[in-house]
């Protein structure tokens, strides 16, 4: 890579970092998202891992179904566990399986993407024709069946996500793709005898990735919510305590109808907070990286 | 866009309220409607194992000869009387006059010898420990003679469920035909039999005029619904708005709730059910970790599990302690077990018989490894997702094994699954429960070697227990029968497969101001429905014209408000990622 293209790359970031900064709901989604990776990262100071223990929990003399007022900060549940240690810990797994989820439809959704739209005849035929197929196959039923099928593992739970939300991302960077290839500077380097994978990597590459980051923080979000719902319905890891596990535990053992509010409140008000916060960002980038988006609004 | 989901919510809302005002229409019928927790799975009655199932049977199929509501006695079922030739051994009984099935075909002697014969020569799980040793000849039309191979203290009480053979002989041809058979042919000879079967839904039992059992010549009301519900809570809160009649197996945590409600009526039903931890004793295919085949982690896991916590947290005290398997719906089959044998929660002891039987930690991770240094001690412990209390249980267990040092591996399955992981052996402990029937004789079966891959999930066996369990099967002198069969009680105890983890009474609460007549069984202690025969359903009778009050269930409407909000949320968060697809 020559020095030039670096700079030009490192200017292009510092850019995209400016308009960034100008934008306050960016700010703010990145202010609340921050917030949680630091809990994410310093959940072991934040509270005791043994706290998620029922064992340890009644050992310690915790009291069952306590208000915040009565056990601070979050009170305890059913079995006397913190929920505040549920809390922290859970947004660990949430953010966790989250963010490797979205990786996996990143990946699988680019490589489809730039595959069909740069090679283009019958191979994108191909492809859009599988992606369309899965776009149809209805999401929600598709992910309990492959999660009850798989077994209920926090790995299979990634796979599951992502293997059945790709296929937007898929035809996202399809389009741009075609857009690029049409460019110019493609013909030239063409015309100067570069080989296919070398325009991919250098050209078509670094003109979509704007937009593949924007999508992939908008993937987040999803991939949370996907999380959470499975684990709802019971189809989650049972031993990763994610804030969704904390639900489901929450409505099976009766938290609604005791008004355990402090139970089921923070693990909900958390997922709503982060996929707002990557929802917010995620609106930012693609702004950027398509500034058409912003003027039509 | 927002337009649109308006629209669509408006779509689901109209498309759901045209099936709900129909069904109403049509609905002057008098329904009692029962509400559960757990799904049914087989309804096959040659085959079938959850207690929703047996309620159905209860109701579809009648027996020879019934039970009494009060004591279990041995009463007239479909037999109105019977003679004893030779006491165990050999029974003649005669048949109620124009009984029929209740599609009208008649219900004559051959059914009964057939059901028997057919049952014992195909080994059909629910009947083999009943009639293995029966041979059942048909005399006349309403008489039939049943001569026991060996002296069977059962008898004369034969409470096998009887299936049409008209439908049946074809289909039966051999043990997998007859098990697998989807039995949702809707002909029966009970008060009620099942018209319609929703898989995790419902099932829809409908008064049979052919019974013989009716106090007057009318069934009293005309059909019987049992719902089921995912979240016992939304169960509770049904009953307690009056769109069911009746609960059962609600959650401990309701009961104050339930208790104080001035139309309710709460019953803790006594009838021997029990919970238990499992330990696989290694009997199947797939083998547990080596270290549980040996007794010693076994007694070590089993003084490591703390019950009278779970007792006091998860039940709140409605359940009491219990230290073997309980076999019967009488406490009598129980025995006392030496207070030294006792697995009483105990960690520090349960460390201790790790550390002597050479299980240390060696490599200080806080999980002890085999006493040659290899394959730590990390347990499967299978959760059933089906159970209100094994998601507790499941992270229970994880905080009772760290404090001996074993770790334990969560693995979701739900009910049938779970049944299947069983079988195979491919586990290392689950939780569960039983409710037993009334002789013990079934409970005692489970644990024998020849159940290995059908009920004995322990995946134990002993000669030893199987030598005593023939011996019990053939013991007239009910004195002699009760000394043996604690004796092999205790001996299972001992093995420490299976730690009972309490007696657990079946909560169910019913409506006073709908239906009345519930019967307890047994007397005062028992529950009112899902009890051994389940009298109560042909006792009811509806207060006031009308029993039922509105059908619509508010439980669909939230749950299409739950759906409308997913699939909404999803659909907003989906939008801005389609936006700019569209926009390209």
């Amino acid at each position: 890579m020559t020095s030039i293209a670096m700079q030009r790359r490192r200017a292009t970031a510092s850019r995209v970092w400016a308009q960034f900064r100008g934008s306050r709901q960016g700010m703010i989604g990145l202010a609340v998202l921050l917030v949680f990776v630091a809990m994410a990262l310093a959940a072991p100071l934040l509270a005791d891992v043994r706290e998620l223990n029922p064992v340890f929990a009644r050992a310690q003399g915790n009291p069952q179904w306590a208000p915040p007022s009565v056990f601070p900060p979050l009170g305890t549940d059913y079995i006397r566990r913190s929920v505040w240690a549920q809390f922290v810990w859970g947004s660990r797994v949430s953010l966790f399986v989250g963010l490797a989820a979205t990786v996996l439809t990143i990946l699988i959704g680019s490589v489809v993407g730039i595959v069909s739209g740069f090679v283009g005849g019958k191979v994108d035929a191909i492809f859009m024709r599988v992606t369309e197929w899965f776009l149809v196959i209805p999401f929600l039923p598709l992910a309990i069946v492959l999660a009850s099928v798989l077994g209920r593992n926090v790995w299979n739970i990634i796979f599951v996500i992502g293997i059945t939300s790709w296929p937007s991302t898929a035809r996202l960077v399809r389009a741009q793709v075609l857009t690029v290839k049409q460019r110019l500077f493609v013909d030239r380097a063409r015309s100067l005898g570069a080989g296919g994978g070398h325009i991919v990597a250098h050209h078509i590459l670094p003109n979509v990735s704007g937009l593949i980051l924007a999508n992939a923080t908008l993937a987040v979000p999803i991939s949370i919510l996907t999380e959470t719902t499975l684990s709802f319905l019971g189809l989650g890891d049972p031993s990763a305590a994610s804030w969704g596990k904390t639900l489901e535990e929450a409505f099976v053992n009766g938290a609604m109808a005791r008004n355990a509010w402090w139970y089921f409140l923070p693990a909900g008000l958390g997922i709503l907070a982060v996929v707002l916060a990557f929802t917010l960002i995620g609106r930012t980038l693609e702004e950027i990286a398509n500034p058409r988006l912003s003027r039509s609004r | 866009m927002r337009r649109f989901i308006v629209l669509m919510i408006a779509a689901v809302v109209a498309v759901s309220l045209v099936p709900i005002a129909s069904a109403q229409e049509e609905d002057d019928q008098i329904t009692l409607r029962v509400g559960l927790t757990q799904d049914w799975e087989v309804i096959n009655p040659t085959s079938g194992y959850t207690v929703a199932a047996y309620e159905v049977w209860n109701l579809h199929y009648a027996t020879l000869t019934d039970k009494a509501a009060d004591d279990f006695a041995t009463t007239p079922g479909l037999a109105e009387s019977w003679e004893e030739v030779e006491p165990g051994v050999e029974y003649v009984y005669t048949l109620r006059e124009g009984l029929t099935w209740s599609d009208g075909e008649p219900l004559t002697a051959d059914d009964v010898a057939w059901n028997i014969n057919t049952g014992r020569d195909q080994g059909w799980d629910n009947m083999v420990s009943t009639v293995g040793n029966i041979e059942a000849t048909v005399i006349d039309e309403r008489t039939v003679q049943l001569v026991s191979s060996v002296p069977d203290p059962k008898l004369p009480t034969m409470d096998v469920y009887l299936v049409p053979q008209h439908i049946w002989e074809p289909i039966a041809t051999d043990y997998d035909a007859a098990t697998q058979y989807a039995a949702e042919d809707g002909v029966g000879s009970g008060p009620f039999v099942m018209t319609e079967f929703t898989p995790g839904q419902s099932v829809v039992m409908t008064a049979n005029p052919n019974y013989w059992g009716w106090e007057g010549d009318e069934p009293p009301y005309d059909q019987v619904i049992f719902r089921l519900f995912e979240n016992p809570d939304a169960m509770v809160a049904a009953l307690q708005q009056g769109e069911l009649d009746a609960a059962q197996g609600f959650p401990a945590s309701s009961w104050d709730a339930l208790e104080a409600d001035a139309d309710i009526e709460v019953v803790a039903g006594q009838q021997g059910g029990f919970d238990e931890i499992a330990i696989n004793g290694g009997a199947a295919e797939g083998q547990p970790h080596p270290a549980l085949l040996d007794l010693e982690v076994r007694r070590a896991i089993s003084h490591a599990i703390d019950r009278p916590a779970v007792i006091e947290d998860l039940w709140f005290g409605l359940a009491s302690p219990l230290e073997t398997m309980s076999p019967s719906a009488d406490p009598k089959w129980i025995p006392e077990i030496p207070e030294e044998n006792q697995f009483t929660y105990d960690p520090e002891r349960a460390n201790q018989i790790l550390d002597e039987a050479g299980y240390m930690d060696t490599d200080d991770d806080g999980i002890r490894e085999m006493p040659d240094g290899t394959n730590p001690i990390v347990i499967r412990h299978a959760v059933n997702t089906d159970g209100d209390l094994a998601g507790s249980i499941g992270d229970l267990m994880v905080g009772w094994m760290e404090e001996i040092g074993i770790g334990v591996e969560l693995e979701a399955y739900d009910q049938d699954a779970l049944f299947g992981v069983i079988v195979d052996g491919t586990y290392d402990t689950f939780y569960w429960g039983w409710v037993p029937f009334v002789d013990p004789d079934p409970m005692l079966s489970y644990f024998t070697e020849a159940e290995i891959g059908n009920y004995n999930d322990a995946n134990w066996f002993d000669p030893a227990y199987d030598a005593l369990y023939a011996e019990q099967n053939q013991e007239v002198d009910p004195d002699r029968r009760l000394e043996i069969v604690h004796e092999m009680l205790t001996m299972f105890h001992d093995a420490a497969v299976y730690i009972p983890m309490y007696v657990a009474p079946d909560l169910q609460a019913y409506r006073t101001d709908t239906f009345e007549g519930w019967v307890n069984q047994p007397a005062d202690i028992g529950p009112v429905i899902f009890s051994n025969t389940s009298p109560s359903y042909v006792q009811l009778t509806p207060i006031g014209a009308d029993a039922g009050g509105s059908d619509i269930n508010w439980l669909l409407w939230g749950g299409i408000a739950a759906v409308v909000v997913i699939l909404g949320g999803i659909f907003l968060a989906r939008r801005s990622q389609t936006t700019s697809d569209e926009r390209e």
